[in-house]
């Protein structure tokens, strides 16, 4: 048996807004305690680490470890069908293998969508020594990367000990982002030695779009070449991370 | 010169029951795709054409239709998508395909005549048409294709067997996000994936009705389509082998959807009423095999070769005529792809699944 509860439909659909970016089917780990996911999206370029402890909902209610797999692009469309004060209730039926959405706010709507095979594997994190530890506003760092992308479809993120520069060339036009240490944008910055490396904006504008309406904080971690980490932080030890694999030149 | 997307059903059709998703280019951005290039070549050699449907050649009588095609279009797709392209070429076909390959030989032939006899009546749309179904990919040409990739630094695979097995099988892999040709055969070898119609031009020539139509690419995810017809991988294999495939021949009268049904009903070949039963092709095992269990290449190089510049302006100006100007746009466009790099997969960092 599983059934939660949340009085706060939009904090549900943010979120899953954010782990749609990455995945279509997700397998979500049910568990007594907590809801987990870890996935890779299907050109394995990036990851989604995903945690919420039972404590985020308003009730909750999940008797044995059990996996649902789900199609959350359909899920999405029907939460956004939710406003901000309306309830959800999720409920997964042991006989019958569908979700069930009960959406309540001024009238009551019921919907149920099948349950899909649950991916058996469990997705280990990557091992990265990373070398660059940037706490920066969601905001702030969203701005920066919206700014490179005025410019570019790459960007080249450094860091040394004063700062945290963001570096986009396009074909004719390019961008230096800085943000300084102590800035409004970068509140904390440590650095182990100078470290950079690019990725691709597709993936991270839209994984900051996305994660930012859950977030106010993120940490970003990277190395030379390396892939990146970001964490956006979340209330009451809920946890959603990223990873994104980076571009490296060819020669 | 006109220059269309692809021509003429090949392989098995499951048109009526398929289940796909229409895409623009631009949500292909980013993605590594395992191009089966007897097929994409294909597409270039039969539409490539001046009006009266000769194929571009260079001044020795060497067809380069193919080229012209492989140079600009992918060129494109990887700058402008920033997609990763993989060459897969065609080994030796399975031989159950003998029957399926003379037929096609026929096909040609026949179309080769009515194409020199609409020249002489002057009938320029029936000649064009004609040309399309009558055009062979030689292996001077594929020569041609795989030394064009090897100068541009793009990697491409030769597959022992079918291309269209070995993308596949790279795609189940993990190791491109999906396969991409025109024909169903790919998601019978199992692939997760299947991009069709992989075209910037946007257009389909149908040289049995003489017109061109547009076309978008098309994602088909094996799973859904599977679990929408809630089928299995080995019934899906049976269904084709009922409507026919390039390795035997269909029950006539049992089309796609009769065909889903059948199975659905009795679950597998074997199961059926003997008066399908009997008249289904006594290799049908050897058929299944073909498709579940495909020879194909375990090892394979997906990495980016150096860019030889002097060497492509050798061989596409100096020795198959194509205008310089055209050809630095391309090598531009390649210094482009080559300087962005490559991405890479978090794979790098993740214990690799057994």
């Amino acid at each position: 048996m599983f059934k939660v509860k949340i009085t706060d439909a939009k904090l549900l659909r943010d979120m899953f807004q954010a782990i749609a970016i990455l995945v279509d089917e997700a397998t979500f780990n049910l568990t007594p305690e907590l809801i987990q996911l870890r996935a890779m999206d299907p050109s394995r370029v990036a990851m989604v680490d995903f945690q919420w402890p039972k404590t985020i909902f308003d009730e909750y209610q999940c008797d044995q470890p059990q996996k649902m797999c789900i199609n959350i692009s359909e899920l999405l469309k029907l939460l956004r069908r939710t406003a901000k004060e309306e309830t959800i209730e999720l409920s997964l039926n042991p006989e019958n293998p569908r979700l069930q959405i009960g959406i309540t706010g001024k009238y009551t709507r019921t919907f149920h969508m099948p349950t899909l095979e649950p991916q058996e594997e469990e997705t280990p994190t990557p091992k990265i020594t990373f070398k660059t530890t940037a706490k920066t506003t969601t905001d702030g760092f969203r701005q920066a990367i919206e700014d490179a992308q005025l410019v570019s479809d790459h960007v080249r993120i450094e860091a040394d000990a004063e700062k945290l520069t963001l570096q986009a060339t396009g074909d004719l036009m390019g961008a230096t982002i800085e943000l300084k240490k102590g800035s409004d944008a970068l509140l904390d910055l440590q650095t182990q030695e100078p470290a950079k490396a690019t990725f691709s904006l597709s993936y991270l504008v839209e994984i900051i779009k996305a994660a930012s309406a859950t977030s106010e904080i993120a940490t970003l971690q990277f190395a030379n070449d390396m892939p990146i980490r970001i964490d956006f932080h979340q209330p009451k030890e809920g946890k959603l991370t990223f990873y994104l694999a980076p571009r490296i030149e060819v020669e | 010169m006109i220059l269309v997307g692809v021509v003429r059903a090949l392989g098995v059709n499951l048109t009526p029951i398929i289940v796909k998703r229409v895409l623009t280019l631009k949500d292909l951005r980013g993605k590594s795709l395992a191009v089966d290039a007897n097929n994409y070549l294909y597409q270039f050699l039969s539409v490539i054409r001046s009006r009266d449907g000769r194929p571009l050649t260079d001044s020795r009588g060497n067809t380069t239709s193919h080229l012209a095609g492989l140079m600009f279009r992918s060129t494109r797709l990887m700058r402008d998508f920033d997609m990763n392209l993989t060459f897969v070429f065609d080994g030796q076909p399975p031989k159950l395909k003998e029957q399926e390959i003379k037929r096609r030989r026929r096909q040609r032939k026949k179309a080769l005549e009515e194409w020199q006899e609409a020249l002489k009546a002057r009938d320029f749309t029936k000649a064009f048409s004609k040309a399309i179904i009558s055009s062979r990919l030689t292996q001077d040409m594929i020569d041609d294709a795989k030394k064009l990739l090897l100068l541009f630094g793009i990697p491409f695979v030769q597959a022992p067997g079918e291309a269209e097995a070995q993308a596949s099988y790279m795609a189940m892999q993990g190791d491109v996000w999906a396969a991409s040709t025109k024909d169903y055969d790919s998601i019978l070898f199992g692939t997760p994936r299947l991009v069709r119609f992989l075209t910037i031009y946007g257009q389909e020539y149908l040289p049995s009705k003489g017109i061109a139509r547009p076309l978008r690419p098309e994602l088909i995810t094996l799973s859904e389509f599977l679990s929408h017809h809630q089928i299995s991988q080995n019934q899906l294999v049976d269904i084709a082998i009922l409507v026919g495939t390039d390795f035997n021949e269909g029950i006539k009268g049992v089309g796609p959807k009769t065909a889903l049904k059948l199975i659905k009903e009795f679950e597998k070949l074997e199961n059926l009423p003997s008066k399908f039963l009997s008249r289904i092709s006594p290799n049908f095992e050897r058929v299944r095999e073909i498709y579940l269990h495909p020879e194909v290449a375990v090892q394979y190089n997906l990495n980016y070769g150096p860019l030889r510049e002097e060497e492509i302006f050798r061989f596409l100006c100096d020795q198959r005529d194509f205008a310089r100007k055209r050809v630095e746009m391309v090598v531009q466009r390649l210094r482009e792809i080559h300087a962005l790099g490559r991405q890479q997969g978090l794979d790098n960092w993740v214990a690799k699944r057994p």
